[in-house]
């Protein structure tokens, strides 16, 4: 029978499973020195076997033999994006091809894509993050587990598949599409948990919805989400309407995949970080510097143990701040909060910090506005402008200017009191903002 | 009485207007009048149709933002000072007119608050107050 959504008072988290204590409820001391013990011995390995990072290095004066604690991972070189790009395919790896069990790539929306290798241990490390966060949810040996990612070269995929395998879940590899198949396959199987991206997630409950399909009794229990960014509303909404749990994961192929952190059922906006596997830093994205403890920044990963491709402080570009206290639901690992955006998508307004996720919530609170936006920034008259485009439903048209005009401050003033920046709000006709599956284009930067 | 407007919100971008205009054409929908104004952003386009259950059927279905409304309709006789006869009938009853536009022939619609007391004070000028009915009865063949 599917369960309405527990609130974390409700929820006893002696009942719930942890799928490694002994590491992931160890003391903070503890995970430290696991850290730097990995640490040591992975900066070790990659600059023995890595030119890129070895002429790096060199060339900055550090040697392994400079890291004697935690802090010391500051001397060492960022990665990004680039230079896995750079050295396609095999560059970067540290391993010969025999070696390797499993290749993974990422398209990436432009230029060449990225392919990562895996070990048998890294394998290991992989599934083992992932039945972590599975287990985070609730998930265990006695549930079958639906999977609605697409197979293929995506890490979500398989990546999802082997983790649920080693908590000795069923996996019913169904695939991406066929929607139908869905709602049939978990009639037929009893599935209880469903790894899906949430907008298919959402699509699944609306088709089932239509075909008369009873979410309330239905047998699904959890929704393991991923492949895109999970907005809190949408969250809310499938819980509610599929009766059903949903925790998402943060991870990203160039550092492993999915299962880098996953969320807990204590804290929904934040997720632990599989912390022995991986180092985090949480960095001013101009400086490169740490920022204060517990402060907003740009998320960078060491992965400790990574051996197809070892890579030293990726820059993810996604900001989050990190905390470290005991959290609810017993475990120690530090919480990451779950990237809502990139730092490359910031936009410097009139010297104001400006996320279009800033302006994803704020619409998406308006019940009269549908949730699509459009940011256009210009500096024709000299002085930045920021327009934003919203979209009316069409109950929000009054036959009067003036009610219209009323509208368009009204949502004006909420934009200013979140972003601090006062915008244009141009209304558009219902369906007037055109729609894009997952990354959508959502700005448009006209300075000069 | 009164007769039944119809109002769409419309970007001011070029075709969006001929959109409006094009559904109605191709659902034979005849427009007995219009007015068209913006704010440089967007406007507010009001007609008057033969059929705005219709009209309303078919720009709902394209998911328009739409909105009817209530206007009075005012027969004007084609001679001279008729218009101010009933402006001059309205002010004088202290009744603001929040808009109003001419339909084919010599019909006017007007927008006010309280219909009931504008229809009075046009009928004690002697004016001619028509509905739906009326207008589609006079309309027949007179299209814009
Ligand atoms: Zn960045
Ligand atoms: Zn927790």
């Amino acid at each position: 029978m599917g369960t309405p959504m527990p609130t974390p008072d409700k929820i006893d988290f002696s009942k719930l499973p942890i799928y490694k204590p002994e590491v992931e409820c160890a003391s903070r001391e503890r995970i430290r020195a696991i850290q730097l013990a990995k640490l040591i011995q992975q900066v070790e390995y990659t600059y023995a076997r890595v030119p890129w990072y070895r002429e790096k290095m060199d060339a900055m004066g550090v040697s392994p033999s400079d890291i004697k604690t935690l802090d010391d991972v500051r001397l060492l070189p960022f990665t990004d994006k680039a230079a896995l790009r750079e050295t396609f395919p095999f560059g970067m790896f540290a391993t010969s091809l025999d070696e390797i069990v499993e290749l993974h790539s990422s398209s990436g929306t432009t230029g060449k894509p990225i392919v990562v290798g895996y070990t048998k241990d890294d394998m290991d490390v992989w599934s083992e993050c992932i039945a972590r966060l599975a287990q985070m949810a609730g998930v265990t040996a006695s549930d079958r587990v639906q999977m609605a990612f697409g197979y293929g070269m995506f890490t979500g995929g398989f990546g999802l598949h082997y983790g649920i395998q080693r908590i000795g879940g069923t996996m019913i590899p169904a695939g991406a599409g066929n929607t139908e198949r869905h709602i049939q396959m978990i009639e037929d199987y009893g599935t209880t948990v469903l790894i899906a991206t949430p907008s298919y997630a959402m699509h699944i409950c609306e088709v089932g919805e239509r075909v008369g399909f009873d979410w309330a009794s239905s047998t699904l229990q959890v929704g393991l989400f991923g492949g895109e960014p999970c907005p809190p509303g949408l969250k809310a909404e499938i819980e509610s309407r599929m009766h059903i749990t949903c925790t998402d994961n943060y991870g990203l192929t160039e550092v492993m995949g999915p299962g880098v952190s996953g969320e807990c059922l204590a804290h929904r906006d934040q997720q632990h970080i599989a912390e022995d596997h991986f180092l985090w830093e949480v960095v001013d994205p101009d400086t490169g510097e740490p920022v204060p403890d517990g402060e907003m920044g740009e998320l960078v990963l060491t992965p400790l143990d990574k051996k197809g491709i070892p890579v030293l402080r990726y820059r993810t570009h996604d900001l989050t701040r990190v905390v470290t206290d005991k959290c609810a639901c017993g475990r120690t690992m530090a919480r990451m909060q779950k990237v809502r955006s990139r730092c490359d998508d910031m936009l410097i307004i009139r010297g104001t910090n400006v996320f279009p996720s800033q302006v994803e919530d704020v619409i998406s609170d308006i019940e009269l506005l549908a949730p699509h936006y459009h940011i256009v920034v210009d500096n024709e008259t000299g002085l930045d402008r920021m327009t934003v485009e919203v979209e009316i439903k069409p109950e929000a048209f009054s036959d009067s200017y003036e009610e219209m005009k009323g509208f368009s401050n009204e949502v004006r003033d909420k934009l200013r009191s979140v972003l601090l920046v006062t915008p244009v709000v141009k209304l558009v006709e219902p369906g007037g903002l055109t729609r894009t599956m997952g990354k959508a284009k959502h700005v448009d930067d006209l300075r000069k | 009485m009164s007769i039944t407007q119809i109002s769409v919100f419309v970007e001011s971008k070029p075709g969006h207007m001929g959109r409006v205009l094009g559904a109605f054409a191709d659902n034979a929908i005849n427009v007995h009048g219009f007015s068209a104004s913006d704010t440089g952003e967007y406007g507010i386009v009001r007609f008057v149709v033969d059929d705005t259950q219709r009209a309303e059927e078919v720009l709902k279905g394209m998911g328009a933002a739409v909105r009817k409304a209530k206007v009075l309709c005012v027969k004007l006789d084609d001679s001279v000072g008729q218009l101010q006869k009933a402006m001059e009938a309205l002010a004088g009853a202290q009744l603001n007119i929040s808009y109003c536009y001419s339909l084919a022939s010599t019909y006017i619609a007007i927008s006010v608050k309280d219909i009931p007391a504008a229809e009075e004070a046009l009928r004690a000028a002697g004016m001619a107050v028509v509905d739906d009915d009326d207008l589609a009865g006079f309309m027949v063949g007179e299209t814009m």
